[in-house]
């Protein structure tokens, strides 16, 4: 993408203790391989990178930490790739736990997950009891699973995601997070060498402010893929040229395919082995064929340019073997067959007839689980115990060629050094190799601004963020730009974490919400004289309007210019209004006055000649309030010289001045709290005011 | 002030010509689309190739002729230059799309607009784009963003949103709400006022249309009565747009009933589209995805249709009645108007349009009311040249050849001489050499000669011929030889030999047959007839353009509700008749521009930005509405430190504001609101709502459409003093937040 070559620019985000919190959890693949599985929350939003299982263990031991966590606060699940260490307890998270959030993973990955789950699911031998889900939940799974293509950004509750190619895997994606501007790379497996179908992991537009990266091959380093190709070729060419037969025992996905299209065009350049079979025999990988005849758009430019001509998946040498009964053993071929450990099944019972012949040889092509019989053949014992329990002399030759497509340590350490991340998270690793990284990284980036971190499963890493809101003041109200010291009035509306100020009536102008007035009108029964009301609420109110009615000629009032009374009939009076608490406050009152002149009960009557001595009484009796709730907010408060209130919280002294609402103490926070107290207890003992401004 | 924005239709307003259209934003032009019509009327681009060399970036919307046409031709001849933007689709079916046409019209005439090495060239640097991705651009473009969304009408068609500070830009023309086979209805509802909405009225007018199950049982029946007959059915398509919807429609009512008649698909790069397509399924409908994710069925694995690129194997097909999908739907050019030549004067044939043809082309013609009993046709043939023509041409060739070879030998002496001038006796040699070796091979000397010369490059200070020579030397330090690792590196050579070998054509495929036409460098000329043809088979024309109509378009845009807006690409009437609707519901801005007139639709929109203190939002107490969260601020004017304004609280009380109701009451939710309450409620006449036993409750004022121009809402409440009517009133600000 040409966008490559934008300018990464460090992000500074000074990190101090005020500001929002994030946090970071490995709930799995916390200085572990296997089961990964990150939890991120910051700013009430909560999002969990991942959902694998650990290969190691079975059952719920094989889970990731999820008790850690409450799902249903989860608002988005990504999944980086299709791997059984990172997707396969999704259909467990989904169907049994409280999750109602959304899932989001590539078309690819949605793919080939289905078929790898199903085929998980039904290999692996465990107890009822032990199963974590069955096909039923998978299927349903899928639909709750939504795709997202790589680069396309997809906003869910203010949160903000986009996927980038990762190369590790079809389908496999990086994903970057933002929440309220604080960027967030989960890199899942990624490896940023191009091979013969994938591309090299992207390097981002923007530099994230954490980076949580794998490290899986710590600080190892890879031998060049040239150099591996030629290996692996060299190896078959030689052996089937000798009349042997070659056994690749690989993983069903992922890196097969890769290894398929090496020979496959190896094969397509020397017209002398023509004749030499390639078989894969993987019903799996024959279901996922046709995921990858068809995502040929997540793969790179080699593969969409020979696409041009052909599909490069369609291959020309290279066919399936369902079993081994369908398998005619006559002379040299090439197998490639599941499992890759050599544990059971179709690799298990090829590697035993053909490992005393030392004409033949086997090809580990890629990393090995401690226990596994293709880990212990990597040694080369002397003998190996075949499966009818008899052992046998281990002959044939044994290469280990790693075509692993994790990032190795330039690789890691380059992109690093290109997104310059103020944090980095080190997830997916062995814990040695992990230490090793850390420390090798450290002396990578000596400024000692950024901050390598290495949390075990269940550990939180807590960063803060002060990340600055932005509003947005639009319309009518940003018609003059203000100055310093301007008032600034309006609805604040916040969507996601976007601000926007506005005027009120132009709320629906600017925003999906509307405005309303509510008008109401109700009528009262009253029998007498409509004089009498007008008098009794001039006693009562500054404010009354004597006019007619346009329609209907009768007598009307209006007090305080909210409220209507009107003479609807000889026995009702009705009262309209539009709603707000203070007009409702008023027609209440009038309401209630003209109940009470049908009952003639004691008149209100206005003193007129205490209305000094009452303001002055008035007047005490806010000051007693005012300090009664400064008492009960603060405790020590005394009355000093010139009105002034001294008050002590701790051994600090601010002193308040009632009449300027003045406020001196050397402590700051104190000050500001009296201040903010004092404001809102003295707006709070003023008489409402009538008139709106 | 925001974001200025100018639009300048370059082509394809009041009328139903083929779209481009220049829309600047704070100076920096858009061209959004890049169309032509199938008679590549240079005429059309008048307009813009005046304002092709200022054009910073193009912008595809969909795969067609009306939509790209023009870009190879505006790329070689119009001087236009910018980065083009594109679905990935869009772009690999756009080009297929002008290959076809352009191999159609090489086909009948001597089509020199532009050549296959164009259409490449012009492809070659698109920039890929998924939906809603949102691409940065740099450079002079700083601060855009801008991003595809899903349009419906054709796969990887875009509607295309511009993002400048915060303020959209959206360009949404034949935009499809509904849902179909193998592509997802438009997200265009999605976006909410954006600054300004240029939109098609292509359909303003347009309102009959028949829901799809009906549509396609009349299709099918209409196709099958046909066959049953014995005749042919022709469908005139595009190449590579609405004709894979139908492709679909085909193929699965063939697998259900079971059909034997053959389905042709024949253009000159059927089989490629339909690879292509067939990786393209992340562009798809949900259906298509979810089907290939669980059975890993691809849909346009086509097991009913076969797929043909040459004439000939559709005249050596079985006889018997057949389907044949051929491009241009505009029967101006392509197999399309050779078949219904051959097809026309069989009263069993039908021929089957899909959409309404461009104007003023054949078909178009033909779909008029009543369909004209006979059509003057010009058939054009591209024949190789045979016999004294020839010899003729080949004499020509030849001394154009000689010719060639002539001048480029003078060439060559002069500059011989002009570089060995200085020296006449060093230069003496070669000079005679080359007279010599011109004498000796005739007219092959040219060659011989800059063989010769080659090996001879003098360097100008040189005093006599010689081989180039390199000085060898190499540096030394303290500890030997300095060695550039590089040097030993392995190159990836091995693997880049690999895709060579298999894939050099890096512009796309082509079928075998369609690149031996191309290579095809017999002579060859275009004869031309005119015939008569009697069109005595059946005309039917059915809508399956894929496009939203007239009313749809309306609530869309309703909905939508653009600040601005500006209508392109339809007929004066249409455009008039959506403008006059759009001025009276939605806005008071609506533009429907002339060609060349550039309308301002800059937003008069006043904005600015502040940062809102800690402190502030510490005291600011939101509520939840829908997704959005509202309050009241009550504040002042500060600075930053970095000079930015910020609102801080307000040092004394605030004075009192008029106190705002927010929300959005709908009738019918509050009556069950009620009633869930235990209030007994029902509909009185006129939109009232009689609550309990007195009290009623209704809106007033103009119910406007939503979003639309209408102000907040108006709503009455009556009735006796009683108990009711205060629990009522709480109810009725329960539902409203008082701020």
């Amino acid at each position: 993408m040409a966008s490559s070559s934008a300018s990464l620019k460090r992000r500074e985000q000074p990190i101090s203790r005020d500001g929002d919190q994030l946090i970071v959890t490995p709930l799995g693949a916390g200085s572990e391989v296997g089961r990964s599985c990150v939890y991120m929350s910051f700013r009430g939003k909560n999002i969990l990178f991942d959902c694998g299982i650990h290969p190691a263990y079975s059952g719920m031991a094989a889970l990731p930490y999820f008790d850690e966590i409450d799902p249903s606060s989860i608002d988005v699940l990504l999944i980086t790739h299709f791997h059984i260490d990172h997707a396969a307890s999704l259909p467990y998270f989904l169907e049994k736990t409280t999750f109602n959030g959304r899932v989001f993973m590539t078309h690819a990955t949605k793919a080939i997950y289905k078929l790898l789950l199903t085929d998980y699911v039904k290999v692996s031998k465990v107890s009822v009891e032990d199963m974590l889900f069955d096909e039923q939940d998978i299927n349903k799974s899928m639909d709750k699973i939504e795709v997202i293509d790589f680069h396309q950004t997809v906003e869910v509750n203010g949160i903000k995601f986009w996927c980038y190619t990762a190369g590790h895997v079809l389908g496999a994606a990086m994903f970057m997070v933002d929440i309220a501007g604080v960027r967030i790379l989960y890199t899942g497996d990624y490896s940023r060498e191009e091979d013969r179908h994938l591309r090299a992991a992207e390097l981002p537009q923007f530099s994230p402010d954490i980076c949580i990266i794998e490290s899986t091959s710590g600080v190892q380093l890879h031998q060049s893929r040239h150099i591996r190709e030629k290996r692996f070729t060299d190896v078959i060419h030689s052996t089937v040229a000798q009349g042997g037969r070659v056994l690749i025992p690989a993983f069903a996905l992922g890196r097969a395919q890769e290894l398929l299209l090496i020979l496959d065009e190896y094969w397509a350049n020397h017209p002398d082995l023509h004749n030499i079979p390639i078989y894969y025999a993987s019903p799996l990988a024959k279901k996922c064929m046709a995921v990858y005849q068809t995502y040929i758009l997540s793969m790179n430019d080699r593969i969409r340019n020979q696409f041009a001509n052909s599909n490069p998946f369609v291959f020309k040498h290279i066919s399936p073997l369902n079993s081994i009964d369908d398998f005619n053993d006559v002379g040299p071929s090439v197998v490639m067959a599941t499992p890759g450990g050599l544990q059971s099944g179709l690799s298990r019972q090829l590697f035993d007839s053909w490992c005393s012949d030392k004409k033949n040889a086997c090809i580990i092509p890629g990393y090995m689980v401690e226990g596994t019989l293709a880990k212990t053949i990597i040694n080369e014992p002397k003998e190996v115990t075949l499966m009818n329990g008899l052992t046998a002399p281990l002959n044939m030759q044994v290469h280990y060629i790693s075509f692993s497509a994790h990032a190795d340590y330039a690789q890691t350490s380059t992109f690093l050094k290109e997104l310059m991340p103020p944090n980095i998270i080190l997830v997916h690793g062995e814990a040695n190799e992990m230490m090793r990284l850390k420390q090798k990284l450290f002396t990578e980036f000596p400024d000692g601004n950024t901050k390598i971190m290495t949390p075990k499963n269940c550990e939180s890493v807590e960063m803060y963020f002060n990340s600055e809101k932005l509003a947005k003041t639009i319309g009518r109200l940003a018609e003059k730009t203000p100055d310093v010291g301007d008032a600034v009035s309006g609805i604040l509306v916040k969507k996601g974490f976007t601000y926007q100020i506005m005027a009120p009536d132009e709320l629906h102008v600017f925003s999906q919400l509307s405005t309303a007035t509510v008008t109401q009108r109700i009528t009262i029964p009253f029998v007498g004289a409509f004089g009498v009301i007008k008098h009794r609420l001039e006693k009562i109110f500054e404010s009354v309007e004597s006019s007619t009615d346009e329609e209907s000629g009768l007598p009307a009032l209006k007090v305080h210019e909210r409220v209507t009374v009107k003479q609807e009939s000889e026995k009702h009076i009705s009262l309209q209004w539009s709603s707000d608490p203070i007009s409702d406050m008023v027609s209440d009152s009038i309401v209630a006055l003209i109940l009470n002149i049908s009952r003639e009960v004691p008149k209100i009557v206005v003193e007129e000649e205490d209305a000094v001595k009452s303001e002055e009484e008035n007047g005490k009796k806010v000051e007693k309030v005012i300090y009664a709730l400064l008492v009960s907010l603060f405790g020590d408060v005394k009355l000093g010289e010139n009105g002034i209130l001294v008050i002590r919280v701790d051994g600090n002294v601010a002193q308040l001045d009632k009449e300027s609402g003045e406020v001196e103490s050397e402590h700051s926070g104190l000050k500001e709290r009296v201040r903010v107290a004092f404001e809102r207890i003295q707006s709070a003992v003023k008489p409402i005011p009538l008139s709106a401004s | 002030m925001g974001t200025s924005v100018q639009v300048t239709p370059l082509c394809g307003v009041y009328n139903e010509n083929p779209l481009s259209y220049l829309v600047s934003i704070d100076g920096f032009n858009f061209l959004i689309d890049c169309g032509w019509n199938d008679l590549f009327d240079t005429s059309l681009l008048e307009p813009l190739s005046r304002v092709a060399s200022s054009i910073d970036a193009v912008l595809l919307s969909h795969p067609d002729t009306l939509h790209l046409g023009a870009l190879p031709y505006a790329m070689k001849q119009l001087g236009l230059s910018a980065p083009v933007y594109a679905t990935e689709p869009v772009h690999r079916l756009g080009l297929l799309t002008m290959y076809d046409q352009f191999l159609s019209r090489k086909q009948v005439s001597d089509f020199d607009l532009f050549t296959l090495d164009d259409i490449d060239s012009a492809f070659q640097n698109v920039i890929r784009l998924t939906y809603s991705q949102n691409y940065h651009l740099s450079g002079k473009g700083e601060g855009i963003v801008i991003a595809p969304h899903v349009a419906g009408h054709m796969l990887g068609g875009s509607i295309w949103r511009i993002t400048k500070d915060g303020e959209d830009v959206i360009y949404a023309v034949d935009y499809n709400h509904r849902k179909e086979r193998h592509l997802n209805g438009t997200v265009l509802q999605s976006f909410v006022r954006p600054a300004v909405l240029i939109t098609d009225a292509y359909h303003a007018l347009y309102t009959n249309q028949t829901a799809r199950q009906q549509r396609d049982k009349e299709f099918l029946d209409t196709i099958s009565k046909h066959l049953e007959v014995g005749g042919n059915v022709l469908l005139p398509v595009d190449t590579a747009g609405r004709v894979l919807e139908l492709l679909l429609i085909l193929e699965q009512h063939w697998s259900q009933r079971g059909f034997s008649f053959p389905i042709y698909f024949l253009t000159y790069v059927s089989s490629s589209t339909i690879d292509y397509v067939k990786s393209f399924l992340e562009w798809m409908s949900d259906s298509i995805s979810k089907s290939f994710e669980t059975s890993r069925d691809n849909a346009f694995l086509l097991r009913h249709v076969t797929l043909l690129i040459n004439k000939t194997d559709l005249d050596n097909a079985p006889p018997g009645p057949k389907v044949v999908l051929a491009s241009m739907a505009s029967l101006e050019a392509g197999f399309a108007r050779e078949i219904f030549v051959e097809w026309a004067n069989d009263p069993r044939n039908l021929v089957l349009f899909t959409e309404t043809g461009q104007f003023g082309t054949l078909a178009r013609m033909l779909q008029s009311a009543p369909p004209p009993k006979f059509v003057k046709v010009t058939m054009s043939k591209r024949v190789p040249l045979a016999g004294e023509e020839l010899i003729a041409y080949e004499e020509e060739q030849n001394r154009l050849k000689r010719e060639e070879a002539l001048r480029a030998s003078l060439v060559k002496e002069e500059e011989t001489k002009a570089s060995h001038g200085s020296d006449d006796n060093s230069s003496e040699p070669m000079v005679i050499d080359t007279k010599t070796t011109h004498d000796v091979v005739g007219s092959h000397g040219p060659a011989y000669k800059d063989i010769l010369i080659d090996g001879f490059v003098p360097t100008s200070s040189s005093v006599a011929p010689m081989f180039p020579f390199y000085d060898n030397t190499s540096e030394w330090d303290d500890f030997g030889e300095i060695i550039n690792p590089d040097d030993y590196v392995i190159k990836d050579e091995d693997m880049d030999r690999g895709a060579m070998h298999n894939g050099g054509d890096v512009d796309g495929r082509l079928d075998e047959a369609t690149a031996s036409l191309m290579l095809d460098t017999r002579p060859s000329k275009v004869i031309s007839n005119e015939l008569i043809v009697t069109v005595s088979c059946s005309l039917v024309k059915m809508d399956y353009e894929g496009r939203s109509d007239g009313r749809s378009i309306k609530s869309m845009i309703a909905h939508v509700s653009p600040l601005k807006l500006v209508l392109v690409h339809a007929i004066a009437e249409a455009t008039e008749h959506l403008k006059q609707h759009c001025l009276n519901n939605i806005s008071p801005y609506v533009y429907a521009p002339q060609i060349e007139e550039t309308v301002d639709v800059t937003s008069d929109l006043c904005a600015y930005k502040v940062q809102l203190s800690e402190k502030l939002m510490s005291n600011v107490i939101f509520k939840k509405l829908g997704d959005s969260e509202v309050a009241w601020v009550d504040s002042e004017v500060g600075k930053t430190e970095s000079d930015m304004r910020s609102l801080l609280p307000m040092p004394g009380a605030a004075s009192p504001h008029k106190p705002v109701l927010v929300g959005d009451l709908k009738i019918a939710d509050f009556k069950q609101f009620l009633s869930s309450k235990g209030v007994q409620v029902e509909f009185a006449g006129g939109g009232a709502l009689r609550c309990g036993e007195y009290v009623t409750l209704r809106k007033v004022g103009p119910t406007g459409q939503k979003g639309g121009a209408s102000g907040p809402q108006q709503i009455l409440i009556e009735g006796p003093l009683c108990e009711d009517y205060y629990k009522i009133r709480d109810y009725l600000y329960s539902q409203f937040y008082l701020l």
